[in-house]
């Protein structure tokens, strides 16, 4: 690090920024470095690594190596690439570690609720069953012990993220960032400030904190929601009880790497109560957000940086 | 356990004071900028602006099935040493909150090789500037203060859905098939 300061350039480095469609939102990713060229060559590689993930693991996409786990791994195991390897294991210790509170298998709940599409032709799922049923075998192969379908955009967005802020690093860039509607993960040397967006006025962006390096995932219903059978609903699915959670609640969580933080959102949106035992154990940090209807401004539950975790906030008169 | 209870009941408020701070808005690239990144090798990149007639209005929205809301088709043939490239669209949409500037790279095969970001821009957004809610957050992980007169660059949160601009792309191919090819 020390090195790496010194050997510094004295003149202004490059910075560019860039955004595409990409994982069903805008992905944005800059960075910093010698050359302009050098620069866009790196976004250009991050962008790519993103592209990949996306492919490897859209539910959308009837080709991905998800599609063929959820049209074929009940009846024979699947081979699948290292990054869909890789994701489904970190599922697996997530839902583990959570007692089934992360679970990607409540995509039947997603397609019945409208987030995700129906496949013509994908075998009939049984509606039993949990994470527990997804087998890992040796040589990155997944078998599906019941007739499931899983979903694992809940962790491949923040891991998507990882892999482009890998790229960026590998390209020798002083300093970036990556976010992809909200999962977000910087690096460098300066701090920067991360807002989120107020979660019953979600025009109105609220700054919560400086990060220097590490990421932040928020999830809220907010541009999510939809409606169901005359409800607002939002694609928060609580793996025990397969409700979808509160439309107006922001949960930000605070960690080294994104596919750690996109996870535990979904995990504090289940229950922050439970939630808050698990997050020391992940070295992350929970905020969250809940408009007051009364005042139009919002309750603030934050977990700090307290070892162990507890819900606190400091009251503002 | 019985910690989140007792915050439950005694939350602190904040009132966010929403200050008159200029709507979220970021340009990305120049028009040129976006040209140099989507046809690295190309050298010379030659204007074609086009009026549609209504009867390629309506063979565009029939194959795209996309409303077309401007006649203007502003775009640019790529080409490399006087062979084609491909070509690069210029176009926008927008949303009820939103509004996006894009540009399309399509190959000679007629694919779509990338579709790039100009500039999005929050109609409505404003940022909160409320001292209290600062002070709420101040120099719990990295710095100590926050310096709020930078602009807006990480926002943790959903965007904008991505419907306007993956509905955008269908037309624009369809614009491609009827009047560039």
């Amino acid at each position: 690090m020390n090195a790496l300061t010194a050997s510094r350039p004295t003149h202004a480095l490059a910075e560019c920024v860039r955004a595409r469609p990409l994982l069903g939102t805008l992905v944005e990713i800059a960075a910093s470095g010698e050359h302009v060229d050098a620069v866009q060559l790196a976004i250009s590689d991050a962008f790519d690594e993103v592209e990949r993930v996306h492919q490897l693991m859209s539910y959308q996409s009837a080709d991905s190596d998800i599609s063929r786990i959820n049209r074929d791994g009940f009846e024979q195991a699947v081979t699948v690439a290292s990054d869909t390897w890789l994701v489904l294991e970190a599922a697996g210790r997530f839902s583990a570690a959570s007692e089934g509170l992360f679970d990607i298998t409540v995509a039947p709940t997603l397609t019945k609720l409208g987030f995700l599409p129906r496949h013509a032709g994908f075998p009939r799922i049984s509606g039993q069953g949990n994470w527990q049923h997804v087998v890992l075998l040796p040589d990155r192969r997944v078998q599906l012990a019941r007739r499931l379908r899983i979903d694992v955009s809940g962790i491949a967005k923040g891991y998507a993220v990882d892999r482009a802020v890998a790229a960026l690093q590998r390209a020798g860039m002083h300093s970036g960032r990556v976010n992809a509607g909200g999962d977000l993960r910087i690096f460098g040397d300066s701090a920067q400030i991360i807002h989120v967006r107020h979660p019953a006025v979600p025009t109105q962006l609220l700054p919560i904190v400086e990060l220097m390096q590490g990421a932040v995932a928020t999830s809220a219903g907010y541009y999510a929601q939809r409606r169901y059978q005359g409800r607002l609903v939002t694609p928060l699915i609580h793996p025990h009880t397969r409700i979808a959670a509160d439309v107006q609640r922001s949960v930000s969580i605070f960690a080294e790497d994104c596919m750690t933080a996109d996870a535990l959102t979904k995990v504090v949106h289940a229950d922050p109560v439970r939630a808050v035992a698990m997050l020391a154990q992940f070295d992350a940090r929970a905020v969250m957000l809940e408009p007051d209807a009364a005042t139009g401004g919002c309750r603030v539950f934050d977990t700090s940086h307290l070892q162990p975790a507890i819900w606190r906030t400091r009251v503002i008169s | 356990m019985s910690n989140f209870d007792r915050w439950m009941m005694v939350p602190a408020l904040i009132i966010p004071a929403a200050a008159s701070a200029p709507a979220f808005a970021v340009q990305y690239m120049t028009v040129e900028q976006a040209q140099k990144v989507m046809f690295p090798a190309a050298d010379a990149f030659e204007a074609k602006i086009v009026s549609l007639t209504d009867e390629q209005k309506n063979a565009i929205e029939t194959a795209s099935g996309v409303r077309v809301r401007s006649n203007e088709i502003r775009a640019w043939r790529a080409s490399q040493g006087g062979k084609a490239a491909g070509w690069f669209m210029l176009d926008e949409v927008y949303g009820k909150h939103e509004f996006i500037t894009y540009a399309v790279a399509i190959g000679t095969d007629g694919a779509v090789k990338d579709v790039e970001i100009l500039e999005y821009r929050e109609t409505h957004g404003s940022e909160v500037t409320n001292a209290k809610w600062r002070a709420q957050f101040v120099g719990k992980k990295a710095g100590d203060t926050l310096k709020l007169d930078e602009d807006i660059r990480n926002i943790s949160g959903a965007t904008l859905s991505c419907k306007h601009l993956t509905d955008g792309v269908k037309r624009l191919l369809a614009t491609y098939a009827a009047v560039l090819k």
